[in-house]
């Protein structure tokens, strides 16, 4: 509530100053300024949240097109220096730009995927042995694929040319950002090809709406009204087709056992009542999944009393969730991430690095930071689930 | 014997061209490079000494220089042109494209006439280090400039007409050309930049009155040539190896010498082993400087100062010629203070390696092996994609950046603006490029030993040693022209032109212009007057991958645009 008398206040300042959106004029699926209609593909993700961030705060939207060849470079000329006053879909670290940048809660998961034939089962990187797989230049596949010996790397300078190229039969699997190689498979490839998130280092990321750091009554004013916009952000990123299928853990060279996937399907994370869920989102066909919702600012573990778990109630959040990495019922081959060897690991210390870890992840090695996204007393019930697992 | 020095690389280029018979070659009488009082390019001749034989203005007198003229460049930020001087008229370029350049009375400044050419307005976007323009040369009657949207134009010197414009590389690439090309014979040629983001380095000649492409020559090989196998997987097609800088000629051998960039991308494990291993993977010609025949852009023979960088040590830096005696035996050497913290004595004519030390302080390696060019390299300052290192010397803008030094055959030193930073290198920091995120290095810099970031400094070359250096608080300081009246000149980052005794060091007269100044001065004379000219207007976007340090380059003076003159 206080934090929408400040949105109306900005509002109110700046009845007719139109919120003016950063964006590039020529980068679907994020942003277009071909003209709208039939076949233009446009005007792009962050082009339509920017509309419904500032229809939500009462004011008309105008917008700074800048190329951004050179991300940082961009914004330095354009947000920071006072040209425009937000850019939706910015890499939300503290650091960016060294604190210059300030940013929203996080609206978008965003990260590489792996995109190969419909219905291949991919089990990891060692399924691509003896293949071709087209990575961008600089980017972290590249480095990845670059410590394999026995799967070919074909550099290509965007995910569009990855996708054309893998469309064309010149290579068997595009490894590449995962929001342009969705879009393409969606919009120009009728869907030919299976589109799957990877998690692994450097892999994901979190997206958020970025603004110079003088306007932080901006930044408050929308970060109250992001919960209102949460099914309309679910619904473009599914329009847009943003990214498909559950995450692929990459880790160790075994296989991780086949992952089950749905194309077509997006994971996005959304803020919903001031705190953070978890949404599937399982294109036009189905509804959007609610995995969790919590309390904001709730810290797991750390409140007082010891809560009891369910242990049933904690697998199925657990298989719901965590299996994507960890394993169905926490079968996974990987021992660096077999969560059944807990307790041979951490010992008594077992419940304080669960709770530390689920709450603030391990970001280096893909582990997300959950806290803002499960109950405290899922974190519970799923620690039961495990203490029931653990080997002798 | 300093006139004897100039004379005799350009007698021996009019006496070759004069041989020819082709229909409009570069006429010696044109350029009239052997008049001492010209400067017909970007370094005054083909050898990039920066070295005047003018004495009319010298030690005696130079505390008695005063403003001849100004004029307005009109575009500010990074302006780092060398001007030109062929008879009475100068030719000096702005930044941002050039946005123009500008024919004037070199008495007076009197304006007669202007080149604007059409430069698209996104090319900042892919200007990697921004949007300079280094100057134009001159030959046959025409100006040659190179543009920030990857083209070359011939203008009338006459008239500032355009005559033909060709395309050299899509600067959407990120490839763009900042620096004047050099013109052999008939030929114009030139290189680009965008080593950084995916280009493939190329040397590219044109013929000087139509335009049309000469020769092309890769300077990373592809499959079938020789060196490929320099290269791990398919890196080769977007290995970098670009020639950004300015290159030189030898008449005696008809030999086009350049310095080449960095390898692409920065993590050395797409390209090579990842670390100092490197067998047969040292990404061949990168970092390197390349002799090349001039007439069919055949390379000759390389010699490669950094093998499978990792550091950013770009190897563009300029090629200075001379004959140097060396152990009592006159050499035609090059020199060159490289990024990577040595400076390379090396013969012109073999490519064999003379001396190579270290003119900064230097920790990445401990030496050169003259005979092989192979540096001993310490283990832990190579970073790697799992590899952060810690105090690696020079950073990544190197003992010396692109700001030219000079030469001076009476005292025999060679004056470098140089450098004394340090980094630490991470892999670290979230960038995006048109929406998709990755993880790029991060590389905070620190001043080297002793606190200051930049020295003036007097080498001698064939001692391989320090005569004298003056210390500043700033990195990244403007180039050098020495003069037959045993003078220095070289202007700062906080926008002071300073006149120093050749041999001694000594200051000797020095003026404040108002922002920092990154080109290289220069001289010349008309209707018996000596004048000394220099460009400012400090850079902006190198600051900006220097953090605090950058912050201070950036704060020390306002942006400018401005030519200035001086005269007795």
């Amino acid at each position: 509530m206080a934090a929408a008398l400040v949105g109306g206040a900005v509002a109110a300042q700046a009845a007719v100053a139109p919120l003016r959106l950063c964006a590039d004029p020529a980068n679907l699926p994020f942003s277009s300024n071909a003209p709208e209609g039939a076949g233009s593909g446009g005007p792009g993700l962050y082009v339509e949240i920017g509309r419904a961030v500032a229809e939500a705060l009462g004011r008309p939207m105008e917008t700074v097109w800048s190329l951004s060849y050179f991300g940082k470079r961009n914004l330095r000329t354009t947000l920071l220096a006072g040209q425009c006053d937000f850019a939706v879909g910015l890499p939300a670290v503290p650091d960016f730009m060294g604190k210059a940048v300030i940013f929203t809660r996080p609206i978008l998961s965003l990260g590489y995927a792996l995109v190969v034939p419909k219905g291949r089962a991919i089990t990891g990187l060692d399924s691509l042995k003896g293949q071709k797989v087209a990575v961008q230049f600089a980017s972290p596949p590249q480095s990845l694929l670059a410590t394999r010996d026995d799967i070919t790397s074909v550099t290509v300078m965007d995910p569009d040319e990855g996708m054309r190229r893998l469309s064309d039969g010149l290579v068997d699997a595009a490894f590449v950002w995962g929001p342009s190689a969705g879009y393409v498979n969606h919009a120009k490839l009728q869907d030919k090809f299976d589109v799957i998130p990877v998690q692994a280092p450097q892999m994901q990321f979190q997206a958020a709406i970025g603004f110079a750091k003088k306007d932080s009554a901006l930044r408050d004013a929308i970060d109250a009204v992001l919960p209102r916009l949460e099914a309309r952000i679910r619904d473009l990123s599914a329009k847009y087709a943003l990214a498909a299928g559950a995450p692929l853990t990459l880790a160790g060279a075994e296989p991780l056992g086949i992952v089950t996937r749905r194309a077509g399907a997006a994971i996005v994370r959304v803020p919903a009542d001031g705190a953070w869920v978890q949404i599937v989102a399982t294109g036009s066909d189905t509804a959007p999944i609610r995995v969790a919702a919590n309390e904001p600012g709730a810290t797991p573990g750390q409140s007082g009393a010891k809560k009891k778990g369910n242990a049933v109630e904690g697998k199925e959040v657990f298989n719901g969730t965590c299996a994507h990495c960890h394993g169905p019922n926490a079968v996974v081959a990987d021992r660096k991430i077999d969560l059944r060897r807990l307790s041979h690991k951490y010992g008594d210390q077992l419940d304080e690095v669960f709770f530390t870890t689920v709450a603030n992840g391990r970001p280096a090695k893909g582990m997300p930071a959950w806290k803002d996204v499960f109950k405290e007393q899922d974190f519970v019930n799923i620690l039961a689930y495990l203490n029931t697992l653990q080997e002798p | 014997m300093i006139q004897r020095q100039v004379g005799r690389l350009f007698g021996v280029a009019a006496t070759m061209l004069a041989a020819l018979t082709l229909g409009s070659v570069v006429r010696a009488d044109d350029a009239k490079a052997d008049d001492p009082n010209a400067w017909p390019m970007y370094s005054r001749g083909y050898d990039n000494t920066r070295f005047s034989p003018l004495k009319q203005i010298n030690t005696g007198n130079v505390a008695n220089l005063k403003l001849a003229y100004s004029f307005q460049l009109g575009s500010l930020r990074s302006n780092e042109s060398s001007p030109i001087v062929v008879g009475n008229t100068m030719y000096v370029s702005s930044s941002w494209g050039p946005k123009y350049v500008y024919a004037i009375d070199a008495r007076t400044g009197a304006r007669k006439w202007t080149y604007e050419p059409e430069i698209p307005d996104d090319t900042l976007q892919y200007a990697c280090c921004d949007v300079n323009s280094r100057g134009v040369t001159y030959a046959n009657g025409k100006i040659f400039v190179g543009r920030l949207d990857g083209k070359l134009s011939a203008v009338d010197a006459a008239t500032g007409k355009e005559l033909w414009t060709t395309t050299v590389v899509d600067y959407k690439q990120g490839s763009v050309i900042t620096s004047p090309p050099l013109v052999v014979k008939n030929m114009v040629i030139t290189g680009f930049g965008g080593g950084e983001y995916g280009a493939r380095g190329s040397l590219q000649a044109y013929d000087v009155n139509t335009g049309k492409e000469v020769w092309k020559t890769w300077t990373v090989p592809g499959p079938g040539e020789a060196n490929n196998d320099s290269w791990k997987g398919d890196s080769w097609q977007h290995g970098g190896a670009v020639l950004w800088l300015v290159g030189s000629y030898d008449p005696k051998t008809n030999t086009v010498l350049w310095g080449t960039s960095n390898p692409g991308p920065w993590n050395s494990a797409v390209r090579s082993t990842g670390d100092g291993d490197y067998g047969k993977l040292n990404n061949l010609y990168s970092s390197s400087t390349i002799a090349f025949d001039a007439d069919t852009g055949k390379i000759k023979w390389w010699v490669q100062a950094t093998p499978a960088d990792a550091w950013d040590y770009d190897g563009v830096n300029e090629l200075v010629l001379a004959d140097l005696t060396i152990s009592g035996k006159k050499t035609p050497v090059y020199m060159k203070a490289d990024r990577n913290g040595f400076f390379y004595v090396v013969n012109r004519e073999t490519g064999k390696i003379v001396s190579a030390e270290k003119y900064v302080p230097t920790t990445w390696a401990s030496k050169i092996d003259v005979a092989t060019a192979k540096p001993t390299e310490d283990p832990d300052k190579r970073p790697g994609m799992n590899h952060p290192i810690k105090g690696a010397c020079p950073n990544l803008i190197g003992g010396k950046n692109w700001q030219p030094m000079s030469y001076n055959p009476g005292t025999g030193l060679v004056y470098i603006p140089s450098n004394n930073l340090c980094m630490d290198w991470s892999v670290s920091e979230v960038n995006y490029r048109k929406g998709v995120f990755y993880l790029g290095g991060d590389f905070p810099p620190q001043p080297g030993p002793g606190g200051y970031m930049g020295e003036l400094m007097a080498w001698d070359p064939v001692a391989q040693k320090k005569v004298w250096g003056v210390k500043t608080d700033l990195p990244f300081n403007g180039g050098t022209l020495t003069t037959a009246g045993g003078l220095t000149f070289w202007g700062d980052l906080h926008g002071m032109f300073h006149a120093y005794d050749a041999k001694t060091g000594k200051e000797l007269w020095k003026v404040g212009l108002g922002s920092g100044i990154g080109a290289g001065p220069i001289s010349y004379s008309v209707d018996g007057k000596q004048y000394v000219a220099i460009v400012v207007g400090r850079t902006a976007s190198i600051p900006a991958f220097l953090g605090d340090v950058g912050k201070k380059m950036t704060e020390a003076t306002p942006e400018g645009g401005a030519l200035f003159v001086f005269s007795e």
